[in-house]
């Protein structure tokens, strides 16, 4: 494959709260190879078009969740993302700051909410009072009803994709629902009963609307919707299913032999 | 805006639920009329026999359908969690109820050519 320069019109949206009274977009031109990344095109505007462009980055390894940003209307990590697959028929491309959020300036927003909703749901894991001597034992089955809820990178993609974040102020969030349902089927936690005491309320998992944006949206192909619906059945059987952890933990502690 | 699938379903579920909750008034007013006596009970249901209410009444039913019909992808979803069959289920709701809406909206057209 020929690695030869094309250019790319990138438009992006601009706000400077010190100038601006509403965001507006900006075009620059952008020469791109077929390994550039929309990340790359960033640098390549703030390094030598403009500097005062704001925007967040940091691991460039989609690791670390801070380059979220709406392109053509989806949500995605930017830094591995090549900028040649979002380029439309009239070479242009156009990056937005996350929906719903409130923008601090340019590309950056304000993730307050997006936190406080997360330590709503105690995030942590809660453990049992028996430690136990060597390790904590556990199956191949309880690890893969997980379904991979470990590997969220808390990018708030899934979250500002969410038409009823945007709409309902005091609602959890596909993040921290995530999350939640994560510690719930996490059989080292002791704190499922408090837990879906917590979600399984019209600010929780029943707020829902099951419009599925937080799969769409999210880089690392996990499920949250899939862990909502898991939740609204918990939740409607939290005593039995509080029962069956305490039943768990009994063993859990017990060392591998 | 973030448009998907789901957001498209979003907003036609809540439209088709209110446009339901408007023909319940017309209803109510039309069947409510019954206490008033005959003369204008006559009087309402005529008024809502004229081709507006029956091109109307095509459009009542395929908001019926697709409202109920997604209604059950719902429940299926929450049933058995086939939350990567979104896209598949959205599109076999779609085409179900375009089908229903051809199944019963083609009579009430020839009803309403024939009764002219």
């Amino acid at each position: 494959m020929s690695d030869t320069q094309k250019t790319a019109s990138v438009r992006i949206q601009r706000f400077n709260p010190e100038k601006d009274h509403k965001p507006h977009f900006q075009e620059f031109t952008v020469s791109y190879t077929r390994d550039m990344t929309l990340l790359d095109a960033l640098h390549e505007i703030k390094s030598h078009q403009d500097g005062t462009l704001t925007y967040r980055r940091s691991c460039r390894h989609a690791i670390c969740g801070s380059c979220a940003m709406n392109v053509n209307g989806i949500n995605m990590l930017v830094c591995n993302t090549p900028i040649k697959e979002h380029i439309n028929r009239k070479g242009m491309v156009t990056i937005k700051p996350l929906p719903y959020l409130p923008i601090i300036k340019d590309l950056v927003v304000d993730r307050t909410k997006f936190w406080e909703q997360y330590m709503r749901v105690k995030p942590w894991l809660i453990p049992s009072p028996e430690v136990p001597e060597k390790e904590y034992r556990i199956s191949t089955e309880e690890v893969e009803a997980l379904n991979k809820a470990e590997t969220c990178i808390m990018c708030g993609a899934c979250y500002s994709a969410c038409t009823v974040v945007g709409t309902s102020e005091n609602y959890i969030g596909p993040h921290a629902l995530l999350k939640s349902f994560l510690r719930v089927l996490d059989p080292r936690d002791a704190g499922a009963a408090e837990r879906l005491e917590e979600v399984g309320t019209h600010e929780g998992a029943y707020r829902c609307h099951t419009i599925f944006n937080c799969i769409d949206a999210c880089p690392k192909k996990l499920d949250p919707t899939k862990a909502i619906e898991t939740l609204r059945n918990l939740a409607q059987k939290r005593l039995a299913f509080e029962d069956a952890k305490k039943k768990r933990l009994t063993t859990i502690t017990k060392a591998v032999e | 805006m973030y448009k998907t699938t789901g957001f498209v379903s979003f907003v036609l579920r809540r439209f088709t639920g209110v446009v339901l909750v408007l023909y319940l008034l017309l209803h109510i007013w039309v069947i409510g009329s019954a206490v008033s006596g005959p003369e204008v009970f006559d009087q309402r249901l005529n008024a809502v026999q004229t081709p507006l209410f029956k091109i109307a009444e095509i459009a009542l039913l395929a908001a019926v359908v697709y409202h109920a019909f997604d209604g059950v992808r719902l429940l299926l979803v929450n049933w058995f969690k086939v939350t990567d069959k979104r896209k598949n289920l959205f599109w076999a709701v779609f085409i179900v109820s375009a089908l229903m809406v051809i199944a019963g909206g083609v009579p009430i057209l020839l009803f309403m050519l024939e009764s002219k």
